[in-house]
């Protein structure tokens, strides 16, 4: 059982390695260290309390938002799906990114306090 | 025909009900006259304060003592060259008897040159005042002219009050037609309070002249002045609501509106009053009005009528068109129609003299009675009524000989009658109350006795019902019968019986706690609000230092995949670019520390704008140069 596990995983691994551009390599890295701040974050409020609760909101929806808006980026410039974004470009794709950041970031800020 | 008559005696009706006319709420008693003469009577420090005080006294009909001495003060402060110095003068030495001022050739040439159309409404007022007390001839028309002439130029009201002064002194042949005319025109500039007040703007020592002016010129032509009964009455209100005087000009001038008031050819308003209490009873049957003039003087032409007295509570007429007499003050002997004890409203009218106004006045008098207590019946009642009760009559104001007593099995009753004490009447005053008081505790409980239908007072007391209030203490409670009312003389606190209460012991508390409501609370500890408890920093710290630990990781990992700048193109609109997003999350940072949202969005619209334009040039740029490798 486990031995099928651990051999598709393998296989996977192996696949992203070779088959991924390094572009979305390089997304996948960011998503990656949005999804370990946003635990160790989490981690501190399930240990520690959730004192300035508005201020852990804040920043675990910040982390949570630039989490979806990267995959957002990701899926829209990934050349396999260039057929279900015929108008998006990946320029395009990146400038809605930074726009939705901007929007992200403003209420962030806000609530933190 | 007929919807004729009909329309007819419905305006007849409604013209009947109209005469419902105001009667004065503020007026002048005696001691307020007395305080009026007492300011007019201060020794005068300068000829105008003697002005005053002389002129204003001799209003109110008083005489100074010393009159020489007076006139002698006057003769030593008169300024022969000043018309306002001649004006004082002349009138107050006219006051006085047998004072004489001496006029030269330029007195009287001083005062004949200023009346004229240059000289102010005052002075001329005042010189030909002055021309007049001192008996010197004054030409009429030409005063009225210059009058006209000023009140065109001056339209304030106090210039046209002096105009009207002095127009009253000029002869009766001058055409003072037109000056007559500004009294309608100033009645009109009056302010009407709340109905109750007509008064100027410019104040209560306007208001007060304007009434002395508009008389004397109206008694002088011999017209009425243009002034409804209501008007008079507000004018009244409000010349006499203030009892107390700032200066003694003022002090002057309701002097002179009072004398006007009380003494003129067309209105004179009456001031009813009670004397005392409008109340009377078997001992004081009679009624007493004073009814006086605005100075307090009694009318001597009057004659008082009640034209209806009613009962307030049945509405039924007692009396109808019965006459006061007069004993010094008015009196009418009211027991003599024998009514019941309450309130009634009179409706009484003074006649005797067309001038008098607010001659119908409305009265509301209370009769009094004293109240006796017949077929006092105390009982105790079984509840089963198996044995039955036991009735002790008591007559007061003696006390009932035996105790009663009742437990919870009984209960206690008591009955009684309130009459009139002359007329046998029933009668249901306002406050029948029984109080139980336990003398060992000091207990005190009260109840309501109420009538039955045929006025008769029942008062139960069931123990059991009531332990409550009792607190289930039995001990032997004085019973107390209160009887009071408005319309009483002889308020009644009777300790009819003793009763002996018994209450199951068991719900008796242990001891009596006085019903402590007026000693000082325990003392409320406000409690602020705690701050939260904050984390030791050490363990934020360590935290902190996690949480920014994948930005770390990001470097290596995005440096082991390669990650490089050699795309870096140096186009304007690249770096403008890379400049203003830069900008943008500084001022991310800049907004929590320092801004609010208002002055964020201000600045982010500019950065913004100018990034999203360098920022579209760059990426079209290279999606140029991406389609261009491609191709």
């Amino acid at each position: 059982m486990s031995n099928s596990v651990f051999s598709v995983i393998s296989r996977f691994v192996e696949e992203y390695r070779s088959s991924t551009p390094n572009k979305l390599k390089m997304i996948d890295a960011y998503l990656l260290y949005i999804l370990l701040t946003g635990v160790f974050q989490f981690l501190y409020c399930v240990l520690v309390g959730t004192f300035p609760f508005n201020s852990f909101l804040s920043g675990f929806i910040s982390c949570v938002g630039s989490f979806i808006l990267a995959v957002c980026l990701r899926i829209q410039i990934n050349p396999q799906n260039k057929r279900d974004f015929l108008t998006v470009s990946p320029e395009r794709a990146f400038a809605d990114f930074l726009f939705a950041h901007t929007v992200l970031h403003l209420v962030v800020v806000n609530f933190v306090g | 025909m007929y919807p004729f008559e009909g329309l007819f005696s419905l305006l007849v009706l409604s013209l009947v009900l109209e005469t419902q006319a105001l009667t004065p709420t503020h007026h002048l008693t005696t001691t307020d006259v007395a305080r009026l003469q007492a300011v007019l009577s201060q020794p005068f420090t300068d000829l105008k304060s003697a002005y005053y005080s002389v002129v204003g006294l001799s209003k109110l009909g008083i005489f100074v003592a010393d009159a020489d001495e007076t006139c002698r003060f006057i003769n030593s402060n008169l300024d022969p060259s000043s018309v306002e110095s001649l004006f004082y003068a002349a009138e107050a030495s006219q006051a006085l008897s047998g004072c004489e001022i001496p006029v030269t050739n330029d007195t009287r040439d001083l005062l004949l040159a200023t009346v004229s159309e240059d000289s102010t409404a005052s002075q001329i007022h005042q010189s030909v005042s002055a021309l007049s007390a001192l008996g010197l001839p004054l030409a009429s028309q030409e005063v009225v002219s210059a009058l006209k002439a000023r009140i065109s130029k001056e339209d304030n009201v106090l210039a046209i009050i002096l105009a009207l002064q002095t127009a009253s002194r000029l002869s009766q042949q001058a055409e003072l037609g037109e000056i007559l005319e500004e009294i309608e025109d100033l009645a009109a500039r009056l302010d009407d309070l709340g109905g109750v007040y007509l008064q100027f703007e410019e104040g209560l020592e306007a208001t007060a002249l304007f009434v002395s002016a508009a008389y004397s010129l109206s008694d002088h032509v011999d017209m009425e002045p243009p002034l409804k009964e209501d008007q008079v009455i507000q004018l009244v209100n409000s010349i006499f609501s203030k009892k107390s005087w700032d200066s003694l000009s003022e002090a002057f001038s309701v002097a002179s509106a009072a004398a006007s008031l009380s003494n003129n050819r067309f209105h004179v308003p009456v001031i009813v009053s009670a004397q005392g209490p409008a109340a009377v009873s078997h001992s004081h049957p009679f009624l007493q009005l004073q009814v006086t003039d605005v100075l307090c003087q009694p009318l001597s032409s009057a004659s008082v009528l009640v034209e209806s007295a009613s009962a307030v509570a049945s509405k039924s007429a007692i009396l109808s068109q019965s006459r006061f007499t007069l004993h010094g003050v008015f009196e009418l002997n009211f027991m003599a129609s024998q009514p019941a004890s309450g309130y009634y409203q009179f409706s009484v009218a003074i006649t005797g003299d067309s001038r008098f106004v607010a001659n119908h006045v409305e009265l509301k008098v209370k009769v009094s009675t004293r109240v006796a207590i017949n077929n006092m019946d105390l009982s105790v009642v079984d509840k089963d009524q198996s044995i039955g009760p036991k009735t002790t009559r008591v007559e007061y104001p003696t006390k009932a000989k035996a105790s009663f007593m009742a437990d919870s099995h009984q209960n206690f009753a008591m009955t009684f009658q309130l009459v009139d004490e002359t007329t046998g009447v029933e009668l249901t005053p306002h406050q029948t109350f029984v109080r139980l008081h336990n003398q060992k505790t000091g207990q005190e409980v009260v109840f309501v006795a109420e009538p039955d239908s045929k006025n008769l007072y029942k008062f139960e007391l069931d123990t059991a019902e009531r332990k409550t209030e009792f607190d289930s203490i039995s001990g032997t409670y004085a019973l107390y019968l209160m009887v009071g009312d408005a319309t009483l003389e002889n308020p009644i606190l009777w300790n009819v019986a003793d009763v002996v209460l018994k209450f199951l012991d068991e719900e008796a508390p242990g001891t009596i706690q006085a019903k402590t409501l007026y000693v000082p609370k325990p003392e409320i500890q406000h409690l602020f609000r705690e701050p939260e408890k904050k984390p030791p920093t050490v363990v934020s710290n360590a935290f902190t230092a996690l949480v920014l630990s994948p930005f770390l990781l990001l470097l290596i990992l995005w440096f082991k995949l390669g990650a490089n700048i050699s795309n870096f193109t140096l186009s304007p609109s690249t770096i403008l670019f890379h400049i203003g997003h830069a900008a943008m999350l500084g001022l991310m940072y800049v907004y929590w520390t320092h801004l609010n949202m208002f002055q964020t969005l201000k600045y982010l619209a500019i950065i913004g704008s100018l990034t999203f334009l360098a920022g579209n040039r760059m990426l079209a740029q290279k999606a140029v140069k991406r389609l261009t490798s491609q191709i």
